[in-house]
């Protein structure tokens, strides 16, 4: 089971804290939120765990291994996919294509075969092709598959970029506000999706504002606010504690 | 007949340049900006010229040797440029063409100087020449529907997705810097064992604008990018040779038009049309994003 | 010796550093890479010279040349560089769009001088020297140096002292928040562009008469030497361009004294090259890309 877990994670940009000895465990097969006002130090903890940005103290544990300063790219290959709060696709490029660049991390083929466009690479990328289908299916965008992302509306781009991370077969996946800019209903078919990953055995870190969505979906959540943790719990006791209130008051 | 050969050598030289269009093609095409590979092109068609002429090593052995060469000068190129990005990148590389140049015209012993390296024999005739310009486009063709031609457009489009998804940024551009070297330098040692001679200028800041040029007009993300730029660019100075005078004009007045109308190139452009097309023809309703911009 | 060819190397680079001003003014501001700003150099030293055979005084054929080679720079803008602009592919695309205005420029100032290289007649400028501790410092010299030092002067004024020159920085660091605020972009180009062909018009014309030479190719090796500067200084710093500029000067003249013209190419690209891995964004440029690439 590959469990996240933070460990007095810190980190501070010149003298500004922007996030200061955060705690928390993500374990597999549950799906676990984090939530808070704006500015609250979620992106800041995101880039942290990804390898973004690098820790000033603390570790991150991925499945029993520090990862806390290896490179993105290692990272993300050690098994972490995720979502971004902005939308980051290849606008231009259809929707299978986008969608296949996420198996990258599983191709086989090798540098020279691809090069030279030999069968291995064309099965390979048949293959694959039919997979992203497949995926497209679930998602119940298999008609878009020759679009152009960028064309899409808001949240099926954002339905894109989770496809997108789900290609890599991750072990976690990290969700940016994912149902942002979309309707409930829509919200309400990807609560299922995640519910079924986190079944499959998949740890899920879900960054939501959207407070109804986090409290149906999520088993545990976490509070940020100011780069600390305020509170942590079920979703009901969590939105009862007094701390969290005032946070999310103060904001307005 | 008679005025089919004389367009020869104008096939000749497009079959050149469009090898030296895909040498800088590959490197855009991972989202790295260098126009070194005019430099390594200018160490391939040294090697080659200088294997041949003191050494009297036979054709295959200098095509090699020049296509390694560029390939090595391209990996080490890498390494230094993978710390840069944007125009620091192509100016960094514009200084590594400009060294080159430099060392070429201060190494007289070895390179001819700025007199050039003359009496070369020419052993790479217009067939040779089409068939390594075909395998190139093959091999674009390949990479393009390949994993590595995937990771390319991922690194290119958005580097910190590309991270994200488990690619190697660096590693990737490396590979394009490779490639990039290997067919700058291959086409630079064609280009010498093709003209007789090569001198030193003849791959300087001149060429590096020409090259971009064919790549930037045709198209930057398509394989047919550079085969149309490089096409429209050597024929029209032809085409306008009744102008005479005003050749150059019309060649700047083109640059300044295709770009206007057609930002990404002719290719990329008419791609990029025809899919908004289909993807509204598909789609009737008006999509959000689309008003949104 | 040595402070003799300081001197000299000072002074030239104050012409780099007027030609690099106003490339690194387009970047700095609108993010362009006007590669025809070697062709407005060149269009500048032309208006200079054809208005001195006309009969006119130097100092309106200089006026006439800055004023003449601000206008071909506020062309180019709207030729090749506007409808990019509101298409958002601006990179690359501006870049061979430039090229292609540069090449217009080339081709005409080449049918206009039917290729030949041009001059200034022998007595334009009075041919004096100074003495001074043994040092030999000419009119033409001194001249050149307070008119880059006036005009940059002039440049930082309004860049930093007058209303217009805040509305030209605020565009500079966020285009979009500026034209929010009501400032009207055509404004702002047409005045960034104009400064910037003026200076390039200036440098023409001194640099025509300096080293007496006027021909259709001049701006090539200007430019490539313009690059050097700017990135050096990082792009779009105006005192980054100045130090670089006056620095670039004197090392390419001693280098050329001290050791062959050769060399000096190799030293100067290599240095460009090495400065550029030690520091990504030249010596006084600063990350504002903001790229995330993440840790490694």
């Amino acid at each position: 089971m590959t469990d996240l877990v933070l460990e007095n994670v810190h980190k501070n940009f010149g003298g500004v804290v922007a996030s200061n000895d955060v705690s928390m465990r993500v374990p597999a097969g549950r799906i676990t939120g984090l939530i808070g006002p704006n500015g609250a130090g979620k992106t800041t903890l995101i880039n942290l765990i990804t390898g973004m940005l690098s820790l000033s103290s603390g570790k991150v544990l991925f499945g029993g291994h520090d990862i806390s300063a290896e490179p993105a790219d290692r990272v993300a290959r050690a098994g972490m996919g995720r979502t971004f709060q902005n939308i980051r696709l290849q606008k231009e490029a259809s929707v299978l294509a986008n969608v296949m660049i996420g198996f990258h991390r599983h191709e086989t083929c090798s540098l020279i075969a691809a090069i030279l466009g030999l069968p291995s690479s064309r099965r390979e990328d048949a293959l694959l092709r039919q997979k992203a289908m497949a995926l497209l299916g679930r998602f119940g965008m298999a008609g878009d598959a020759d679009s152009p992302a960028g064309s899409l509306a808001y949240g099926h781009q954002r339905k894109v970029e989770m496809m997108r991370a789900l290609a890599t077969d991750p072990d976690l996946i990290l969700l940016d506000e994912p149902v942002a800019g979309m309707n409930d209903v829509e919200a309400l078919q990807l609560g299922r999706i995640f519910r079924e990953l986190a079944d499959e055995g998949k740890a899920i870190l879900l960054i939501e504002h959207n407070m109804r969505f986090v409290q149906e979906l999520c088993d545990h959540v976490y509070v940020l606010d100011g780069g600390r943790l305020i509170a942590e719990g079920t979703p009901r006791d969590v939105v009862a504690d007094p701390a969290v209130i005032t946070a999310y008051l103060g904001e307005e | 007949m008679d005025t089919l050969l004389s367009f020869r050598p104008l096939f000749d030289l497009f079959l050149i340049h469009l090898g030296f269009a895909y040498s800088q093609y590959i490197v855009l095409r991972a989202g790295a900006f260098s126009i070194g590979n005019v430099g390594l092109s200018a160490i391939g068609a040294y090697t080659a010229a200088i294997l041949t002429v003191n050494y009297g090593l036979p054709l295959p052995v200098t095509l090699l040797a020049g296509a390694l060469a560029g390939l090595a000068f391209g990996t080490l190129l890498a390494i230094p440029l993978a710390r840069l990005r944007g125009v620091y990148q192509a100016i960094a590389s514009l200084a590594f063409v400009q060294i080159v140049l430099s060392a070429n015209l201060y190494a007289e012993n070895v390179t001819g100087g700025a007199m050039g390296f003359s009496g070369i024999p020419k052993l790479v005739g217009t067939g040779t020449l089409l068939v390594f310009a075909l395998g190139t486009i093959y091999v674009m063709l390949a990479i393009s529907r390949s994993r590595l031609g995937r990771a390319f457009d991922a690194v290119r489009e958005d580097e910190g997705m590309a991270v994200s998804l488990g690619i190697n940024a660096a590693r990737t551009q490396a590979i394009a810097y490779m490639i990039s070297g290997l067919l700058a330098g291959l086409f630079g040692s064609l280009e010498a064992l093709h003209s007789y001679a090569v001198e030193p200028n003849q791959f300087g800041f001149h060429l590096i604008i020409v090259i971009l040029s064919y790549v930037v007009l045709g198209g930057r993300r398509s394989v047919w990018g550079p085969l149309v730029g490089v096409a429209l660019l050597i024929a029209l100075p032809e085409i306008s040779r009744p102008l005479a005078d005003a050749r150059i004009m019309i060649y700047g007045l083109i640059l300044m038009v295709v770009m206007n109308f057609m930002p990404r190139g002719i290719v990329d452009t008419l791609v990029a049309r025809r899919a908004r097309r289909r993807s509204r023809a598909a789609n009737p309703e008006v999509r959000q994003a689309e008003v949104k911009g | 010796m040595f402070l003799q060819q300081i001197i000299n190397g000072l002074v030239i680079g104050g012409v780099y550093a007027l030609f690099a001003l106003g490339f690194t003014l387009i970047f700095g501001i609108h993010k362009i890479m006007n590669l025809a700003h070697g062709g407005i150099f060149m269009t500048g030293a032309f208006i200079g010279l054809y208005s001195v055979q006309a009969g006119l005084p130097l100092w309106l054929a200089f006026i006439l040349a800055m004023v003449g080679a601000g206008l071909v720079s506020v062309i180019i803008e709207v030729t090749a560089f506007r409808r990019l602009r509101q298409s958002g592919e601006v990179e690359f695309s501006a870049l061979i769009s430039s090229i292609g205005a540069n090449l217009v420029l080339v081709s005409i100032a080449q049918i206009l001088s039917k290729t030949q290289v041009l001059r200034f007649p022998f007595d334009t400028f009075p041919v004096v020297i100074f003495k001074v501790w043994g040092l030999r410092v000419s009119a033409l010299q001194l001249a050149m140096a307070v008119l880059a030092i006036l005009l940059v002067a002039g440049l930082s004024w309004y860049l930093y002292r007058t209303g217009f020159g805040r509305q030209v920085r605020a565009v500079a660091q966020n285009e979009r928040a500026a034209l929010l605020a009501g400032i009207r972009p055509s404004v702002i180009y047409f005045q960034t562009f104009m400064l910037s062909g003026m200076l390039a018009g200036a440098a023409g014309v001194l640099v025509g008469l300096a080293f007496n030479s006027i021909h259709f190719m001049m701006g090539d090796p200007f430019l490539l030497r313009g690059f050097v500067v700017v990135i050096l200084g990082g792009l779009g710093s105006v005192a980054g361009a100045l130090v670089a500029s006056l620095g670039f000067g004197v090392l390419q003249t001693l280098s050329v004294a001290y050791l062959s013209s050769r060399l000096s190419d190799i030293i100067i690209f290599g240095l460009l090259f090495a400065v550029l891995l030690l520091r990504p964004h030249g010596l006084f440029g600063r990350d504002e890309a903001g790229v995330l690439r993440g840790r490694r």
